[in-house]
Parts: C-alpha cells; sequence; structure tokens
C-alpha cells in the first residue's frame, strides 16, 4: 500500500484548505502577525522618521520588519496543532510530508497577506523611492520562499520542544541570515539601479537547497 | 596514555617549531604567528560541524543514540574552537586592521556558525526525550548544514574581503610561503586534528556513562 | 488505490508483534510484548495503568517509533510498512481531539478529504450517522459533550472502512447506548477485519476472541 501520488496531493490540498479556513474562522494567527508588524513599522518609523534618500536603510529596515512579524507568527502553523492536542487526528490522515507541504503552502500564503499590507504601508511611511516593480517583486518573492520553507521546518521542530514556539525565533535567524543579506543586496541594488542578478541567484539556490533537504527531512518530522 | 603523552609533545613541539624555528611573513610580522591557532581552530571548527553533521544523517537512518552521541560531543566541541577561531582572529584584526570587529565576511561568516552552533544546543536542551532529541536536533543539523555554505563561501565571495587568503599551500605552487612556515603549521593543524578527536571520545564516553547510569538507576527502581 | 476503499471481508490479515517495545528513560512505554493475531477477530489488550496500552496501540498505528523489535502486520500476505499503517487502520483513544473551530461533520470531512476518499461529505455524514450524532453534525467539536466527542472517535476510526480496528477504552464517558454502539461496532469489526481493543473493562473484553494481559515484568501472553 505505498501512498501514491494523487493521494498525497489531495492530502496537501486539504491541509491547505483546512489551514486556510481555520485562520478564516479564527483570524487569531493573522491579526497578530499583521499587528505585530504595524507596531514594528511604526516604531521603526517613529525612531528613524522619513528616509527618502537612504535606500540602504530602507532595504534593511524592510527586511528586518518582515523577518519580526514572520517570526512571531510562522511557528503557528505547528504550535496551534500542538496545543490544541490535533496532531494525532492529522497525523492519522495525511503522511508527514503532505503536513508539512500543506503548512509549507498555508505560511506562503500568510507571508503574501502580511507583505501585502506591510510592504505599501511601509513604502508609504518611510517615504521610499518607487522600486523598480519587477526586480523588487523577484527579490521580495524568492526571499519569502526561503523564509516560508525555513520557518515550516524550524516551526514543525520547535513545536515539539518544551517551550514550543519559544525557541523559534533564536532558532530560525542563524538559517535566515543568508536570507537577510542577499534580500536587503538585492533591494538595495533595485534602488540604486544595479543589477540585482547575484542576490537573485543567491536567495533562488538558498530557497531550492533548503526546499530539496526539507523534503527529504519532512518523513522524520513526526515519531512519537 | 602513550597516545595522550605523544600527543601532548607533539603541540608542543609544534608550537615551539612556529615561535622559534619558522620565520615571519613580511607584512605582517610577529602577527603571523597567529596562524599556528587560528586556522587549525577555524578548521576544526568545520570539521566538527562537518562531524556532527554526518553524525546527524547516520543517526537518522540507523537510529542508533551513539550517533547522536556523536553529533552533540561534535557541537560543543566545534563551539569551542569556534570562539577560539573567532578570539584569536579578533585579537589579530586588532593589531592589523585596528579594531577587534570589523564585520568582515570572514568574521561574519565564523560568527554565523557560531549562532548556529548556540541554536542547536539551545533545541537540544528543550527537548524531553533521548529519541526525540535525537531526532529532533538531527533534522536541525541537516538544515544548518545546507546554510553552512552559502555562509562560509558564498557570503564571502559576493562582498569583498580584507581578509589574506587561505595559506593553505596549494598543491605544488611555490606561493613564496617559506617552507619552515609550512611544516610548522600542518604540525599544528595535525595536532589540533588529533587534540580534538581525543577530545570528542572524552565527551562521548562521558555522555554513555551518565546514560547507563541513568538507566540502571531506573532498573534498580 | 487506497487499501481503505476496498472492501475489506475475505481479505487475509495478521498482525504480529516481536519484541514489541518502547522505552524511554523516564517516560511511561512498553515493556517487550510478542504475539500474533489473525483476522477476523476481536483481541483485548488488558494490563494495569501504565502497562502500556495506549503505547501498543499507537505503535501498532505508526504513530510510534518503537524502541526495540517491530510490529508486522500484513494484508492479504503483503506487509504493510509502519508508515502507511494509517491507511488501513481506524483508531480512536482519549487522547484524539477534533479542530474545535470546526464541526463535527467539517472535521470528519476534512479526514475524509486529506485521506483521499471519494465524496468527503458523504463519507462524514455516513460515519456519523452511523455513530447516532447526525442531529449534531453542524455542531462545533467545542459545543460537543464528552460521550459525544467519543461518539465522534470513533466515527473518525470508521470514517474510511479500515479492515483494522484500533480502540482505546472505547466505552469511556459514553451511556448506555453509547456503549450499546461499541458493542455493535466491534461485533461488525470482529467477523470482517481485525479489532484491538485496550481496556480494563471486563464488559469490553467480553467482546473479544483473544485477550493479551500486559505485565510490566515484560512478555504478554494470550490468554
Amino acid at each position: 500500500m505505498p501512498p501514491n501520488g494523487s493521494s498525497s496531493a489531495a492530502a496537501v490540498w486539504a491541509i491547505l484548505r483546512k489551514e486556510c479556513r481555520s485562520e478564516w474562522r479564527t483570524r487569531y494567527g493573522l491579526n497578530a502577525a499583521l499587528l505585530f508588524a504595524v507596531a514594528t513599522l511604526t516604531g521603526v518609523s517613529f525612531a528613524v522618521g522619513r528616509l527618502p534618500d537612504r535606500t540602504d536603510l530602507l532595504s534593511a529596515l524592510l527586511w528586518v520588519v518582515l523577518l519580526f512579524a514572520s517570526l512571531a507568527s510562522l511557528a503557528h502553523a505547528f504550535v496551534k496543532e500542538v496545543e490544541g492536542h490535533t496532531m494525532t487526528l492529522l497525523r492519522l490522515v495525511a503522511s508527514p510530508t503532505a503536513i508539512a507541504l500543506g503548512k509549507l503552502l498555508f505560511n506562503l500564503i500568510f507571508l503574501g497577506v502580511l507583505e501585502l499590507v506591510t510592504v505599501p504601508l511601509f513604502l508609504i511611511l518611510m517615504g521610499g523611492p518607487p522600486p523598480r516593480w519587477g526586480a523588487f517583486l523577484l527579490v521580495l518573492g524568492l526571499g519569502s520562499l526561503a523564509l516560508a520553507a525555513t520557518t515550516t521546518l524550524v516551526g514543525a521542530v520547535v513545536s515539539q520542544t518544551r517551550g514550543r514556539g519559544a525557541l523559534f525565533a533564536a532558532v530560525s535567524l542563524p538559517l535566515l541570515m543568508v536570507v537577510l543579506a542577499a534580500g536587503v543586496s538585492g533591494l538595495r541594488a533595485q534602488w540604486d539601479g544595479n543589477p540585482i542578478g547575484a542576490d537573485v541567484r543567491l536567495l533562488a539556490a538558498y530557497a531550492a537547497a533548503v526546499l530539496g533537504a526539507s523534503v527529504l527531512l519532512y518523513d522524520h518530522l513526526w515519531e512519537d | 596514555m602513550i597516545l595522550r603523552v605523544l600527543l601532548f609533545v607533539w603541540i608542543a613541539a609544534a608550537l615551539v617549531a612556529g615561535f622559534l624555528w619558522a620565520p615571519t611573513v613580511e607584512d605582517l610580522g610577529e602577527t603571523t604567528r597567529v596562524l599556528y591557532f587560528h586556522i587549525p581552530s577555524a578548521w576544526i571548527a568545520v570539521l566538527a560541524l562537518a562531524w556532527s553533521m554526518l553524525h546527524s544523517l547516520l543517526y537518522l537512518r540507523t537510529r542508533r543514540l551513539e550517533h547522536d552521541d556523536q553529533a552533540a560531543a561534535a557541537a560543543e566541541l566545534g563551539i569551542l574552537f569556534c570562539v577560539g577561531a573567532t578570539v584569536s582572529g579578533s585579537l589579530w584584526a586588532r593589531a592589523q586592521w585596528g579594531s577587534y570587529w570589523n564585520w568582515d565576511p570572514r568574521e561574519t561568516s565564523i560568527f554565523f556558525v557560531l549562532l548556529i552552533y548556540g541554536a542547536y544546543l539551545a533545541l537540544r536542551s528543550a527537548v524531553e526525550g533521548d529519541e526525540r532529541r535525537a531526532r529532533l536536533a538531527a533534522i536541525y543539523s541537516a538544515i544548518a548544514f545546507v546554510a553552512v555554505p552559502f555562509l562560509m563561501f558564498v557570503v564571502p565571495r559576493i562582498y569583498a574581503t580584507l581578509h589574506p587568503s587561505p595559506i593553505l599551500p596549494q598543491a605544488g605552487e611555490k606561493t613564496g610561503m617559506d617552507p619552515r612556515i609550512r611544516w610548522s603549521f600542518l604540525a599544528m593543524l595535525v595536532g589540533f586534528t588529533g587534540l580534538f578527536f581525543w577530545m570528542m571520545s572524552l565527551r562521548v564516553r562521558v555522555t554513555r556513562a551518565e546514560r547507563r547510569r541513568l538507566e540502571t538507576r531506573e532498573a534498580g527502581a | 488505490m487506497n487499501a481503505a476503499a476496498a472492501p475489506v471481508a475475505d481479505v487475509a490479515l495478521s498482525l504480529e508483534a516481536r519484541g514489541l517495545a518502547h522505552l524511554y528513560t523516564g517516560r511511561r512505554g512498553l515493556q517487550p510484548v510478542s504475539f500474533t493475531v489473525a483476522s477476523p477477530g476481536a483481541v483485548a489488550v488488558t494490563g494495569a495503568n501504565g502497562s502500556g496500552k495506549s503505547t501498543l496501540l499507537r505503535l501498532v498505528a505508526g504513530l510510534l517509533r518503537p524502541t526495540a523489535g517491530a510490529s508486522v502486520l500484513t494484508l492479504g500476505g503483503v506487509a504493510v510498512a509502519p508508515a502507511a499503517r494509517r491507511e488501513v487502520v481506524g483508531f480512536a483513544s482519549p487522547e484524539l481531539q477534533f479542530y474545535d473551530e470546526f464541526s463535527a461533520l467539517e472535521n470528519l470531512a476534512f479526514a475524509a478529504e486529506a485521506r483521499g476518499l471519494a465524496d468527503p461529505h458523504g463519507r462524514a455524514r455516513a460515519a456519523l450517522e452511523r455513530v447516532g450524532l447526525e442531529s449534531r453534525a453542524g455542531d462545533r467539536a467545542t459545543a460537543l459533550s464528552s460521550g459525544m466527542k467519543q461518539r465522534l472517535r470513533l466515527a473518525f476510526a470508521l470514517l474510511h472502512r479500515p479492515p483494522v480496528l484500533l480502540l482505546d477504552e472505547p466505552g469511556s464517558h459514553l451511556d448506555d447506548e453509547g456503549r450499546a454502539l461499541v458493542d455493535r461496532v466491534v461485533d461488525q469489526q470482529r467477523r470482517c477485519g481485525l479489532v484491538v481493543i485496550a481496556t480494563n473493562e471486563e464488559r469490553e473484553w467480553r467482546l473479544a476472541t483473544e485477550r493479551i494481559e500486559l505485565r510490566g515484568s515484560g512478555l504478554g501472553h494470550p490468554a
């Protein structure tokens, strides 16, 4: 009875839909993350004022705001299963890989919604120059993919530790440094009119490497 | 016992050779001699990470806790040597570049490696149960090892560095490095590697003894 | 094809434990146990609190990796790996919890959908009818009493018509009618497949044709 491809895809899809519906019903995770992002943004904006010509600072601050907001919220997808004691149910109806992939897709959508609110607000509040949208979205998108892939795996791991979410930020951050460095450098390059090729390649390679390793590791995520 | 004494003598001899027999490099002056400590430490920090990662993967394959003991011991020692490499590099940077910390790409990379080791050990300390701890730590270790090449090699190459290019002798190439420096350095490298594996075996034996003690106590209870 | 969709009758099924154990330093566990049971039939697992009844069921369901030994489940002569057990096993235990933000029907429909069953809503509704919960189908899981939750667990276990049913204390929180329901479910399952019941209630282990008693000291013997 090897689990066949079509039933796994059905499981991933079912889990993604379940996550979205659950989030829609409770709105707990998204509201908290949005509030957190807006609060961070306000704090940053209050502390440094408008920075229309400092593209280096703008790039760094945007990624810091996004990183903060996602580190505050992306472990939630797994932690709520552990806290609601629903992990047994989930593990009985889907393979570890299907569970993790469903959560990864949900985290990606979650991050997308978060950015849809945060990024325009950031650009307005901080008074940045108009971005080159194609390059801007490419860097943001690849960075988000790498971010979601890393935090989904780490979230699944830390949800099984004693402190649940407490370790999440500390344990994720070292793995996200590459994303942060390349993301900041890429955003800055698109604002300054420089080529973004090297940063985009780095982000894409990192996202691919983490995703590839994750798919191999997902199978070991839940065994007790 | 014999091996331990031999190791001690070997490292002492290499140190003496490095300080008294080998000359200094022109631009670096006496600070050349940090390389006998700094580079072997950095090498062990990377070797320990690789060792830890290898045993993490072996644990996921075989589920034998001995592999987890090895992985944990290597990470603990790795952090020690990583601190050694960072501090010695920082001291050298003070002498050569004028400040202890410059966020030079190589400094940045080693700092990240330090963070990863710290996160790995923090994660371990937060998990109940030997099997679960071993499994979760192994997963983290595997994903961290995917990140490390990016940190160690990609970041320094994208952003310009002040760091001297690796002094490891490129085979056959006469880079003008004095053979006395090379031999002292290689001797130190061998000595440090021996030191690492000796400390590893001690750490692993302690872990095993602790587990046995716990088991006998539970069997008795 | 999903094994769950196939008719379960007439498929020869056997479950064997070979020195199966789960021992953690400082945790509840299961001392090594060996037994063989075959379908059709019902097996009761009894033993003192902490002897490892629930652990045994989780091991067989593939939710837990044994620290020693193995469980071998064969279906029509083909071994089912622990990772694939969820497809052929129906599992109900007190620790099984449902999503509070979803109704009883939605919980089961999600399970059916994730399992890749055709017509998940129809399946979910049929399972609810079987345990007498159809009138509460639209109620959120939080709003269900503990007895109703227990019925929902049974419905969850029966949802994909599994050839193996693993029931951990199936009668807990149930009224007389609920216990009669458990009797009916076990009676049906033991004719066409295998049912393993972990219990210390005489009424429940009397339903079984075989009994495995777990002893803290070690070996379990079919009584």
